[in-house]
């Protein structure tokens, strides 16, 4: 019943962007962790999560995300998240993961926040 | 079609993840025939998927045999939500904390136990109640108002009990 997740791992200017298409549930967990690991051994030190706006996120998802904050904390990277709706936004900010994770549009904004430029 | 008062919807799912979708995409149905705004509707998908998913992992040991059922029952004024599943894992929570996200990064405290902090920030009211004696199991109920202020003149104490004991127990 689930939608499988579709996870890819792309470079973009000086951050790592892990695009998430699907459902991020528990289904999620392993595609998700991989995708991570691989950013990592590559040597990432910002990582963006790009969500497709309007995919279903659950608590589960949401647990599988702090996971990776733990992972992210330990190995000195800087995480941020994009493409999330305005009720994803407000449900990451409800549980607090906006304190470890900054919220942007998009790539190109988290981009630009990442190079300390200013987006219009 | 216009909406009308005490339309009964019920769904029966099977205690499997991944079916709470069903449940997900016939409550969004719903609501919009009550006019809630597109927010408001979003929030209530959430707080079902939230609810249909605890009763299928813990209140069924997502057991696909078994059967989560919904009921949505469109009031005038309200959406009332009913989910019940066959009581699997005992007991349910009655306190719903925040989530401890600091514990959580830092290795001390389990990742999860979420989701029925984000239904109680979602909705209206919510909380298990008392099963009736020919049903066994748990049964959660959400209750989200159509309009504000008949929330808080119907129930002006429904937060403040959700807060302390899963409410409307």
């Amino acid at each position: 019943m689930s939608e499988e997740i579709q996870v890819s791992v792309r470079g973009e200017g000086n951050v790592t962007v892990i695009d998430l298409v699907g459902d991020v549930t528990t289904f999620a967990e392993e595609a998700i962790n991989q995708a991570y690991q691989s950013a990592s051994a590559d040597g990432a030190k910002n990582i963006v999560f790009n969500f497709r706006e309007n995919d279903y996120i659950n608590s589960a998802g949401i647990a599988i995300l702090i996971g990776v904050v733990t992972e992210a904390r330990k190995r000195d990277q800087k995480l941020l998240m994009t493409g999330l709706s305005a009720h994803f936004q407000k449900i990451f900010r409800m549980v607090g993961l906006t304190q470890y994770a900054d919220l942007h549009p998009t790539v190109t904004d988290a981009l630009a926040s990442v190079n300390g430029e200013a987006t219009t | 079609m216009a909406p009308q008062s005490n339309r009964v919807v019920e769904l029966r799912i099977p205690s499997e993840l991944g079916y709470e979708k069903i449940a997900r995409e016939a409550v969004a149905t719903v609501a919009h025939r009550l006019n809630f705004t597109k927010e408001k509707v979003e929030d209530i998908k959430t707080a079902i998927s939230e609810a249909c998913t605890n009763a299928i992992r813990y209140g069924s040991g997502s057991d696909a045999r078994m059967k989560v059922v919904v009921i949505l029952t469109a009031d005038e004024d309200k959406l009332d939500i009913l989910i019940k599943d066959p009581g699997a894992s005992g007991t349910p929570p009655i306190n719903i904390d925040i989530p401890d996200i600091d514990g959580m990064v830092e290795g001390k405290r389990r990742l999860g136990g979420m989701g029925l902090y984000i239904i109680r920030e979602l909705v209206d009211e919510a909380g298990f109640v008392e099963a009736s004696d020919e049903d066994e199991g748990n049964q959660f109920r959400m209750v989200i108002y159509r309009v504000e202020d008949n929330k808080k003149e119907s129930s002006p104490e429904a937060k403040a009990s959700g807060s302390e004991n899963g409410g409307l127990a």
